[in-house]
C-alpha cells in the first residue's frame, strides 16, 4: 500500500465534517470551529483552495441542494474521499499509539 | 450629491501585498472605500459612514460563482480582479470580531499554494533575466561598450530582485506583516526603463544600410574605392549580408580609416548571410575591384 501523505489540517476537518452527510461551505466552517473548540478555523481562501483541490482528487463532489427556494452548493464525500479520511485517521492513531509506547 | 472619487497610483511589490491590504484598511477608516483595485492604479469612493477590511488573493479560480459564494458565506464581498490575477475582497468591519476573522488563509499549506503560484512565476522570470544577463555578459566580453554594459547591469539587477522577491514570498507566513519596500520596486522599474532605453540607443547607433552595384559590361578593370562610407559608433559584432555575381572573380573589401582591410571576399558567386565581423569604433568604407559584368549587393547592421 502506498504510504499516504499527511493531510493539511483544513483538508482533514473538511472531510471530517462531511463524513455524516453533505454540507455547504459555511456549515463546514462552523462545524470545524465547534469540533475543534475554536482551535481550527477555515478562512474563505483556504476553503476555496481546499475544496477545489479535493474535487480534483475526487475526494468530494459538488451537488446542488433542492431544499428551499435558494439553490445552494453542497459538498459530498465520495468513496475515495472516505478512504483517504480513514487512512489519515489510522495514520494519526498509529502516531498517537507510538507516543504512548514511548 | 455627486459621489466623490479619488485615484491612487501607488504600486506594491507582489511579495509585499499585505502592505497594500493594510493601506486599503487605513484608507477605509479614513472614509475612502475601494471601488476597483489595480496593479498600477486603484479607484476609491468617499463614504465615511462605513468601514471595511480588505484581503488580496492570488489563487487560480476555476469557478468564479463558487469562489464568490464561499467568500460571501463568511461575509466577504468580491471587489474585482486585476489583469494579472490578483483578486480584491472586502468585509464589513466589526470591532467586536478578532483580527483572525479577517484572515482568508488560515493554514500554512493553503497560503503556500497561493504564494507559490507567484513564486514560480517570479522564479521563471528571474531565471530568464539571468540567462539574458549571461548572454549579455558574453557580448560585453567580446565587444565592450557602455550601453551594452548598462544593459548587462540592469539584467543582473532585475534578475536579482525577482529572485529575492520569490524568496521573500515563499517564506511568507499566515498573518505576517512586511515592511514596505517601494524603493526596491522603484529600482526594478528604473532598471526596466534604463535597459529599454540603452537598447533603443544601441539600435539607433548601429550602421544600418544596404547597397547595390551592378554593371552589365565592363571594358576596363574597375577599382571602386570607398563608394560607401559608414561610421561605427561603438565597438561590437556586426552582421554582413553579401551577394556577388560576376563573370570574373570580384574582390570585395571593407577597409578602415587607415586603409587596412578588415574583411575581404573574392568570388564569382557568393551568397552569405549574417557574417559576423567585429568592428572597433571608427569610420569604414567598402572597396571592390572587378573586370567583368557583375552584380553586388551588401548590407550591414
Amino acid at each position: 500500500m502506498k504510504k499516504s501523505e499527511p493531510m493539511s489540517e483544513s483538508y482533514y476537518y473538511i472531510l471530517l465534517c462531511l463524513a455524516k452527510g453533505a454540507n455547504h461551505g459555511y456549515g463546514i466552517m462552523q462545524m470545524t470551529e465547534k469540533l475543534s473548540r475554536g482551535d481550527v478555523t477555515i478562512g474563505s481562501g483556504t476553503m476555496y483552495g481546499a475544496t477545489s483541490n479535493m474535487m480534483k482528487k475526487g475526494w468530494i463532489k459538488e451537488i446542488m441542494s433542492t431544499e428551499g427556494a435558494e439553490r445552494r452548493r453542497l459538498y459530498q464525500l465520495t468513496d475515495t474521499g472516505r478512504k483517504a479520511l480513514r487512512a489519515e485517521i489510522n495514520r494519526l492513531r498509529r502516531m498517537l499509539e507510538n507516543a504512548e509506547e514511548v | 450629491m455627486a459621489a466623490e472619487y479619488k485615484r491612487s497610483f501607488r504600486m506594491y511589490s507582489a511579495w509585499n501585498y499585505m502592505q497594500e491590504v493594510e493601506d486599503l484598511n487605513k484608507l477605509s477608516d479614513e472614509g475612502w472605500q475601494l471601488v476597483r483595485g489595480g496593479c498600477f492604479h486603484s479607484k476609491f469612493v468617499k463614504n465615511p459612514d462605513i468601514r471595511y477590511r480588505y484581503q488580496m488573493d492570488y489563487q487560480k479560480i476555476d469557478d468564479m460563482a463558487r469562489y464568490i459564494e464561499i467568500f460571501r458565506e463568511q461575509g466577504w464581498e468580491y471587489v474585482n480582479s486585476t489583469f494579472n490575477g490578483w483578486h480584491y475582497l472586502k468585509k464589513l468591519y466589526d470591532p467586536a470580531l478578532p483580527d483572525e476573522a479577517y484572515e482568508i488563509f488560515t493554514d500554512r499549506e493553503s497560503l503556500r499554494e497561493m504564494t507559490g503560484r507567484w513564486t514560480r512565476f517570479a522564479t521563471i522570470l528571474g531565471v530568464l533575466f539571468g540567462i539574458m544577463a549571461i548572454i549579455e555578459a558574453f557580448r560585453v566580453i567580446t565587444a565592450p561598450n557602455i550601453p551594452r554594459f548598462i544593459q548587462l547591469f540592469t539584467f543582473i539587477i532585475e534578475s536579482g530582485l525577482l529572485l529575492r522577491g520569490a524568496f521573500i514570498m515563499r517564506r511568507t507566513e499566515p498573518g505576517q506583516k512586511l515592511r514596505h519596500d517601494s524603493l526596491i520596486l522603484g529600482i526594478f522599474f528604473a532598471c526596466i526603463l534604463i535597459g529599454a532605453a540603452s537598447n533603443i540607443i544601441l539600435d539607433d547607433m548601429r550602421p544600418n544600410f544596404n547597397t547595390q552595384q551592378q554593371a552589365d559590361e565592363v571594358f576596363e578593370p574597375i577599382i571602386e574605392n570607398r563608394w560607401v562610407d559608414f561610421d561605427v559608433k561603438y565597438p561590437d559584432n556586426y552582421y554582413l549580408d553579401l551577394m556577388i555575381k560576376a563573370d570574373e572573380p570580384l574582390t570585395f573589401e571593407i577597409v578602415n580609416e587607415a586603409d587596412e582591410v578588415v574583411y575581404t571576399e573574392t568570388g564569382t558567386d557568393v551568397d552569405k548571410k549574417d557574417i559576423r565581423i567585429k568592428l572597433p569604433r571608427g569610420s569604414y568604407g567598402f572597396r571592390m575591384s572587378v573586370n567583368s559584368g557583375f552584380e553586388l549587393e551588401c548590407s550591414i547592421d
